[in-house]
């Protein structure tokens, strides 16, 4: 019941940016050319796709929900935006809001079911990823579809910012996102649901709709994910994010959101992102075997969590 | 949900469905009353007995195993009265479980050989010895089994596959002609568990050994193109001199080649790949991809089944390996 009392995002996320510029520094020493500015256009431009995903995730989880076929839903939109491009020539405006559509509809069989039929959305979503994903094989035939340069206007580099167009959607969803959550009547009701359904029932508010919603924004940006994935790789693969679910609650969890509901932040969640993302690129700059990486990645997301959680503890003790 | 594997006769597919089971039924007693044979292979003519074949791939998802498919599809239907054939697959190439259970219920289903591209060389074994215990001849392809533990379970089961480290080392060979002595590669791995794997990083290095080209950095993409696309930026940040990245498959040579072009060195670093699928066909026309190879995917199951249906009528008394042919493909061979 004290969670939300002591709960201070500002507190987390000042520590989430020290283990951020712990890390940076740790690979600075031991790496010749991680500290560099090439360095980090290079992680703004890797990072759109689970940025994304992981913003939509911090909704569901803040309601109480979980997506897991998050991974799956990104890899059926970028299938459906591949073939749409290559193989029926559309072009990539009506393609990518195709592709943003696809995204939405699974988030909104996902909230849809699971609210209107009282199913755990663990069980609703564990469906879904393996419908999405089978949906995926069946679009691209199984066949790793070349987009080509038609999607370089998403993915290209900007002139003075060096930073690809899917990255300030990425940067924009973040802010967008923050402010929904936490200045909105739809993100104030998420948060409220997440913390305490009966009470919300009881103060006379309907709130399937917003359960629901909240499915809906995760799959639509699971869609525009698919794009930016898409775009980033001029492919659109199979075998596209998976696990990729895993990662983006990863992300939240790393960034405070509770998988009981009613707690979560998503700039604190896309510090998260930014955590996982900076290991991967500094541990991979420095060569390091891939057992050793799986080893290194897994203890940071349960130092940074269990950090976090004995930081909280011992303020609301004192 | 049921995991129902893809089937081509139709005799299981409707066994499976309840609705068609009471005309099955009636289907198997008339049958039985026309001939003699066992109920399992009079269904669809009953005038010969035709050996059944089971086809055990891994990740259909997986264009190379996609492809095997539809060779081994038409190869059976331009043979259709010589064999029948059942195909499978598994979810993704890391569902070794699945394989298993596979490869018992194809003997269950009471098949006459088992044609199999192990998603792992050592795991698979126990199952295939049960099968060839009950009976069943198997043929192994693409990813060789382990050859000690085979000889330690004393089982004998022939090899139809190309050799992984003979093609990588001569895509390796091909892009060394294009390079310097001296001048610094990284190699892209598959998953560090696949026999093939291992081997396709040994040739690249055998080819870059030959040619004294130094490979600086040589980390496993796990055949995935989004994480070679990772990994790949790292490498090319940290060693800015980099002439080539070599990639053990073409999935993760996509991904190279994302990362190659977001950072604006397309003209300085070359790249490779393996297996030949459509989308790197495309990428080596555009000269974005140097070369890849070709290990005839959609024939290798037909060496597989071709290679059964010899051990079934008895042509082939001790099995032998066979190998089967890998390509060089760039520009050039394309535009042929």
């Amino acid at each position: 019941m004290n969670m939300l009392g002591t709960f201070k995002p500002q507190k987390q996320q000042a520590g989430l940016t020290a283990v951020l510029i712990l890390l940076c520094g740790i690979f600075g020493v031991s790496s010749e050319n991680f500290l560099a500015t090439p360095t980090f256009i290079s992680i703004a431009n890797q990072i759109p796709d689970l940025t994304l995903v992981a913003v939509g995730m911090t909704f569901v989880l803040v309601i109480g929900g979980i997506d897991l076929s998050t991974g799956s839903t990104l890899a059926l939109s970028s299938a459906v935006f591949g073939v749409l491009l290559t193989e029926h020539d559309w072009t990539l405006f009506p393609a990518s809001i195709a592709c943003i559509a696809t995204g939405s509809l699974c988030g909104l069989a996902n909230g849809f079911i699971s609210i209107k039929a009282r199913i755990p959305s663990f069980i609703v979503t564990l469906g879904m990823l393996e419908i999405a994903r089978g949906a995926t094989k069946v679009v691209t035939q199984s066949q790793t579809k070349y987009i080509g340069s038609i999607t370089d206007p998403i993915s290209d580099p900007l002139p003075v910012l060096s930073v690809s167009p899917a990255f300030l959607v990425a940067v924009f969803a973040v802010i967008a996102g923050q402010f929904v959550l936490s200045k909105t009547v739809f993100g104030r009701y998420c948060i409220a649901v997440g913390t305490n359904e009966e009470a919300v029932i009881m103060s006379g508010v309907r709130i399937a709709p917003y359960q629901i919603m909240a499915f809906c924004v995760c799959g639509a940006l699971c869609g525009i994910a698919g794009l930016t994935h898409a775009a980033k790789l001029s492919t659109a693969d199979p075998n596209a994010a998976i696990g990729m679910e895993l990662s983006a609650i990863a992300a939240c969890v790393i960034g405070g959101t509770s998988l009981m509901g009613g707690r979560g932040n998503v700039i604190s969640t896309f510090l998260g992102v930014l955590i996982i993302s900076v290991l991967q690129t500094g541990l991979a700059q420095l060569g390091v075997s891939e057992p050793m990486k799986q080893v290194t990645t897994g203890s940071v997301i349960i130092i940074a969590v269990l950090s976090d959680a004995l930081r909280r503890r011992w303020s609301s003790n004192g | 949900m049921k995991t129902a594997p893809l089937q081509t006769n139709s005799w299981i597919s409707t066994l499976n469905s309840e609705k068609f089971l009471p005309i099955i039924l009636s289907a198997l007693i008339l049958a039985q009353g026309c001939s003699s044979e066992s109920p399992v292979n009079s269904s669809v003519n009953d005038e010969s007995k035709k050996p059944r074949i089971a086809l055990i791939m891994k990740s259909l998802a997986n264009d190379f195993f996609a492809s095997m498919e539809r060779g081994a599809r038409q190869h059976q239907e331009s043979n259709s009265i010589r064999y029948e054939l059942i195909c499978n697959g598994i979810k993704d190439e890391s569902d070794l479980g699945r394989q298993v259970a596979l490869v018992d219920e194809m003997v269950a289903a009471g098949v006459d050989a088992i044609v199999i591209a192990p998603a792992d060389s050592k795991a698979l074994i126990p199952a295939i010895k049960h099968a060839k215990q009950a009976g069943v001849i198997v043929v192994n392809i693409d990813n060789k089994l382990d050859q000690e533990i085979l000889a330690k379970e004393t089982v004998t089961v022939p090899f139809v596959g190309p050799d992984n480290r003979k093609g990588a080392a001569m895509v390796g060979n091909y892009l060394a002609s294009k390079l310097e002595k001296g001048d610094e590669v990284a190699i892209l791995e598959g998953k560090t568990t696949a026999f093939n794997g291992v081997q396709r990083k040994l040739g690249f290095q055998d080819a870059m050994n030959k040619a004294e080209i130094k490979v600086v950095s040589s980390q496993s993409a796990d055949w995935e193109t989004n994480k070679a696309n990772t990994i790949t930026s790292s490498i090319l940040r940290e060693h800015p001199n980099l002439k080539a990245v070599l990639a053990a498959n073409d999935s993760m040579a996509i991904g190279a080649v994302a990362a190659v072009k977001a950072l604006n060195r397309s003209k300085q670093v070359m790249v490779i790949g393996f297996d030949n699928i459509d989308a790197v066909q495309t990428l080596i026309r555009e000269g974005k991809v140097l070369a890849t190879a070709d290990q005839h995917g959609e024939d290798l199951a037909t060496f597989g089944i071709e290679t059964a249906l010899d051990l079934l009528a008895g042509n082939l008394i001790t099995p032998a390996d066979m190998q089967t042919p890998v390509d060089l493909i760039n520009q050039s061979t394309l535009t042929d």
